[in-house]
């Protein structure tokens, strides 16, 4: 039997390339839903990961950070809080499905 | 907006709180209100402790700014601690102050005060009196810490605590019992102000500082006894006060 594909529709979903029971330590929302300022999770409320090892919510942490009491640290470890350019995280990891 | 992720992230954290028996610890609303910002928590005194069998109960409010702001707690149970004010609950504690962090929570910073009761540290007091008490005479600060527990935070008269102190060799031996009359204490007491106004002396005091301290200080900065009298102090001399109390050059 042959068949033809005469018209196709790709549906895909994409997820944080990181462990999937995470939650940003700062508003303990799901990295897979949004800082609680914003209505849609992706690249308009992305995860900021610090060189650390430590992710959050970009608006969570850029929030932390403006706070003098921040000190600029990192809120799990106290080290300064430096962002990486780590591809993996400042795009989302696209699954089929 | 800010307002409503505090709201989310505190109903989260009650859930939290109330889907977690083991720990012990309660947190709700204060008064029975739906105001989320403004809570009554409290947790179980620690084992091994004067505070064993006490429950403590702890007034906490969330300030607009929470979790990047800490939230405020004190005590609404008296207790006999050198890092809380015996007299208004307040608590001396870093990690609700500059130590504090937006990953901790509401349930971390009880769990705090409850390892602070484990672990008293009179070296950085919020009760000047309590902590020089647990320096100068340690028996005596677990009596009156485990007299308030029973008092103030309904601690069984009998624990596990009691039946350890009991039979530990250094607190079961007797110890010297000075008698001495009402009048020779008033007499005593008195004799601690040096001529200085009770009242006058008893507003440093109130602050948490030791009579003695207090009085040292007025004699250090020269205030004059006004024979006895009660008055107002200028502001200068106030700041000289508080500088000596406080150990400032």
């Amino acid at each position: 039997m042959k068949v033809r594909i005469k018209k196709w529709n790709a549906v895909a979903t994409w997820r944080w390339d990181i462990p999937d029971d995470d939650v940003c330590g700062i508003c303990q929302v799901h990295f897979d839903g949004t800082c609680p300022t914003c209505k849609y999770p992706g690249d308009d409320c992305s995860l900021l990961s610090g060189k650390c090892g430590h992710n959050f919510h970009m608006h969570c942490i850029v929030e932390w950070i403006k706070q003098e009491s921040s000190k600029g640290q990192c809120p799990m470890c106290r080290q300064k809080f430096e962002w990486t350019d780590n591809p993996a995280l400042n795009a989302p990891a696209i699954v089929a499905g | 907006m800010a307002s409503s992720n505090r709201l989310r992230r505190i109903g989260k954290e009650l859930a939290d709180i109330q889907g977690d028996t083991a720990s012990r610890i309660k947190a709700e609303p204060a008064n029975g209100g739906s105001d989320l910002g403004h809570l009554h928590a409290s947790f179980p005194g620690p084992p091994e402790t004067p505070y064993e069998g006490g429950t403590y109960v702890v007034d906490v409010i969330l300030p607009n700014e929470y979790p990047f702001k800490p939230p405020q707690m004190k005590f609404k149970t008296k207790l006999w601690h050198p890092n809380v004010s015996s007299q208004t609950g307040a608590i001396c504690l870093d990690t609700l102050g500059t130590a504090w962090s937006p990953v901790l929570t509401i349930k971390s910073a009880l769990l705090s005060l409850q390892s602070l009761l484990s672990t008293p540290e009179p070296k950085d007091p919020q009760d000047a009196e309590v902590a020089s008490m647990l320096m100068k005479n340690p028996d005596q600060f677990q009596r009156v810490a485990r007299e308030w527990a029973i008092k103030y935070a309904n601690a069984p008269k009998s624990t596990q605590w009691e039946t350890n102190i009991a039979h530990s060799p250094t607190n079961s031996r007797p110890k010297p019992q000075k008698n001495i009359s009402r009048e020779e204490q008033m007499r005593l007491e008195a004799a601690r102000y040096q001529g200085y106004n009770k009242d006058l002396i008893d507003r440093f005091v109130n602050m948490g500082f030791d009579i003695d301290r207090v009085v040292e200080a007025f004699i250090f900065v020269n205030i004059d006894k006004n024979n006895g009298e009660d008055y107002e102090l200028e502001e200068a001399y106030m700041g000289d006060i508080t500088a000596r109390l406080l150990g400032e050059p």
